[in-house]
């Protein structure tokens, strides 16, 4: 009698140690990796033929955190931008004097030698007021030279007074305030000189994503004086190869929700997903275009299998099912986390929130 | 002992399991981990065409792809591939552990790239890749969320891989798609779910390779939709032994539907030589040569909200640069033999072999669709005696299921061998 209940107390006791260390030992086990910092240099990156420093091109007012352009360098914006974990951006055109940029109606502007174009990363520290405290990353630079671009990174030092030129990219951890006052953070990825390209390659050659004529189709917001941008653009004689905006294509913006949720959802994928998911991008082998003005459903991904997508499929059959976004790779994909399954391959490491509603909506509504 | 305490004990033995199952995420603990991942992200960027990257032996850790893209005639080159471990386990970024792009003659030598979470090794347009002593695989067994391949060469020409070791990819240990002039030989190939596959590509040699415990050992297959299809290859003098793996490919990919016990596998393709290979102890499918139409046929067969049918690229029949037919198929001189009585039942190919051929499952079978017009002469023929052999006839649903091989013997059909200057001759 007294073994019987000395068994019965046994079992309920280990099961109970048991819970309580099990998840404990798991995770002990997952951090007992201890990785030790090496040094392994192969060419230093003095060989490598770029200036070194963001203030080295003294196109920026000092200090550089304000961002004061200086006179020809021009500031612009787009209709639909990129997510990028949820980063502020600053975009700027410098163009050598006398030079213009020749329009085009589907690709980037074709730009003259010399030009250079900026994008500033940063968060405010409090996104309700996004003028103050920025916490500068990351300044991008596209170097047009001998007719081809070259893509550069400068990661801001502690003290926020210059950016430094990276080769390897690196991670950093970045808190805010978000615009409804909860607090966020991520570890925002900063990328490699490689990983510029995988995203702003076009037809094997690097190319701008942003400064094509429908996203720069749109009001011109950093004067007092509204005109249109590319009509701006024009008048300053930074533009030829047309005479006004109107006959320009255009893509709406893709937050604007008093616009037609088909005309959102497909510019924002074109913004996202189209610079490698389009005939002359790097993701031309998965047979998705998500161009905007790609006219047959297939091709933008109703119905359409998969092409060596791996775990990236997740069990599902088709990139988008209509009526369906849960049975959706494409929604699928969006919304995960896991590297080599989320979509983009790069600088998301956050689920953006708005944007998923909106392809939600958009897939809910397709017959 | 009372129900309860049954319960008590099963509950037990769930716990004790799954802490072992835990303690089997770590199997190597004790390993010196080191970081090195920026100075060799920049030695992969600021290479200069012609530079040797060497690896010192020892565990290096890396929570990014490693790229390199634009280069030409760089040998990477560790110390061994039991030395130079390169691990992408803590992989925060990048679709694939090593990646190269738009190269040209780059070598890969002995060293290990292990746990990437998405492929272990892709290489995209390139002229010239070489992987020699380089193995790839995923420590933690055979899982459904493995990355697909292990070696995946795509889009490029002039490609080498000997000597190398892929184990317990999802999708196939060594992969080469839409590619041209391919050497596969001397590799060790393992607990994949296709062992070795290449796919839409032309003038490929698979050779001397040990091939053993995958779903599928060695699979040539042509898929629609793609920007090549495949002809030309030669699969000769490999060890294709046991490869009766249950099949653990994520849903929605086409090796999804391999059946565990496949030996040699053919999907609509061409110009195709398979002769002196050892095929022993694949249960279900020791040979199998089949055509897109079955492919269509076994996915119809699936409940339209089954999410276990394979998706189908139903436009291929508007593709009229693909063919869903084999086509000069050339089999001979390869040994069989299956010391197993039954096929598995994992798959509906195991099930009704089961049935329609008791005991005694066929060493070739070919599905019976068949070209109207034929563009090489034959589809299939062999020279091989003392086999079993049997033509499902699947377009009169497995009715009159033919074993006679003599239609479809024959002496001839060689297919051209394939020679190119490898990378770093």
């Amino acid at each position: 009698m007294s073994h019987n209940r000395q068994y019965n107390f046994f079992i309920p006791t280990f099961i109970f140690l048991a819970i309580c260390i099990l998840p404990n030992a798991c995770k002990h086990k997952e951090q007992a990796v201890q990785v030790t910092e090496e040094n392994y240099v192969h060419r230093s990156i003095e060989d490598v033929k770029a200036l070194k420093k963001l203030s080295d091109y003294g196109m920026f007012e000092l200090p550089l955190s304000e961002i004061k352009p200086k006179d020809r360098v021009f500031p612009y914006d787009l209709n639909s931008s990129l997510f990028t974990d949820y980063a502020f951006k600053k975009r700027f055109i410098y163009l050598p004097e006398g030079k213009a940029m020749t329009y085009h109606a589907e690709q980037a502007f074709d730009f003259p030698d010399g030009s250079l174009i900026f994008k500033f990363f940063y968060y405010p520290k409090d996104f309700r007021q996004p003028e103050k405290n920025l916490q500068h990353i990351e300044t991008r630079v596209l170097i047009r030279e001998n007719n081809d671009w070259t893509a550069l990174t400068y990661i801001w030092d502690e003290t926020q007074s210059d950016a430094h030129l990276s080769i390897a990219g690196d991670t950093r951890s970045v808190a805010w305030i978000d615009e409804s006052g909860k607090n966020q953070k991520v570890n925002y990825s900063i990328p490699n000189l490689i990983q510029c390209k995988s995203c702003h390659e076009y037809a094997g050659k690097m190319m701008p994503i942003g400064p094509t004529a429908r996203h720069l189709n749109k009001p011109y917001t950093f004067t007092t004086t509204h005109v249109n941008q590319i009509d701006h653009l024009i008048s300053l004689g930074k533009l030829q190869g047309i005479t006004s905006a109107a006959s320009c294509p255009q893509i709406p913006d893709y937050a604007n929700a008093s616009l037609p949720t088909d005309d959102r959802a497909r510019a924002y994928l074109d913004i996202n997903c189209a610079h490698c998911h389009r005939p002359e991008g790097p993701a031309k082998n998965s047979a998705l275009n998500l161009l905007a003005s790609e006219k047959n459903p297939i091709a933008y991904g109703v119905m359409k299998t998969p092409i060596a997508a791996g775990i990236g499929s997740g069990g599902l059959k088709y990139d988008i099912v209509p009526g369906k976004p849960d049975q959706s790779i494409l929604y699928y994909r969006m919304n995960s986390l896991y590297p080599g399954i989320a979509m983009p391959e790069l600088g998301r490491k956050m689920a953006h929130a708005e944007g998923l509603a909106l392809i939600t909506e958009w897939i809910k509504l397709m017959e | 002992m009372s129900r309860k305490s049954l319960f008590t004990f099963g509950v037990l033995i769930v716990i004790i399991s799954s802490f072992f199952s835990c303690q089997q995420v770590d199997e190597r603990e004790g390993i010196v981990w080191k970081n090195i991942e920026k100075g060799l992200q920049s030695a992969f960027i600021s290479a200069k065409n012609g530079d040797t990257i060497r690896l010192d032996s020892g565990h290096f850790w890396f929570t990014r792809s490693l790229m390199m893209d634009g280069k030409s005639d760089i040998v990477i080159i560790g110390e061994g591939m039991d030395q130079t471990i390169l691990s992408f386990k803590g992989q925060q970024e990048g679709a694939e552990g090593i990646k190269i792009s738009n190269c040209k003659n780059i070598q890969l030598i002995a060293f290990t790239v292990e746990d990437a979470k998405g492929d272990n090794i892709k290489v995209t347009d390139t002229d010239g890749i070489l992987f020699s002593k380089v193995k790839v695989y995923w420590t933690n067994g055979a899982k459904e969320n493995n990355g697909a391949y292990g070696f995946y060469p795509v889009l490029c020409k002039r490609v080498v891989i000997e000597d190398c070791v892929a184990a317990r990819a999802s999708d196939a240990g060594v992969y080469v798609g839409q590619s041209d002039s391919v050497v596969i030989r001397r590799n060790t190939v393992y607990e994949n779910v296709a062992g070795i596959e290449s796919e839409n590509s032309n003038f490929v040699e698979i050779y001397d390779n040990h091939t053993y415990n995958n779903t599928g050992g060695i699979l040539v297959f042509d898929l629609p939709g793609l920007t090549q299809y495949g002809h030309h290859t030669r699969v000769f003098n490999n060890k294709v032994i046991s490869n009766n793996h249950s099949n653990f490919a994520p849903k929605g990919n086409i090796v999804g539907m391999v059946p565990p016990g496949t030996g040699i596998m053919l999907l609509a393709t061409r110009k195709i030589e398979i002769f002196d290979n050892e095929i022993t102890d694949n249960r279900t499918c020791p040979t199998a040569i089949i055509s897109y139409d079955l492919v269509t046929e076994m996915s119809q067969d699936k409940k339209e909200n089954d999410s276990s049918g394979q998706p189908i690229n139903h436009q291929y029949k508007l593709d009229s640069l693909y063919d869903p037919y084999p086509n000069h198929v050339f089999i001979h001189g390869n040994t069989f033999s299956n010391k197993h009585w039954f096929p598995t039942l994992e798959s509906d190919f195991g099930k009704l072999f089961l049935t329609k051929f008791f005991m005694d499952t066929p060493d070739i079978v070919i599905d019976g669709f068949s070209d109207t017009k034929l563009k090489d002469g034959f589809a299939f023929c062999m020279d091989q005696s003392n086999i079993a052999f049997a033509n499902l006839n699947i377009p009169e649903n497995l009715k009159n299921i033919r074993t006679d091989p003599s239609p479809y013997l024959c002496k001839e059909g060689k297919v051209q061998e394939t020679t190119f200057k490898f990378p770093g001759q």
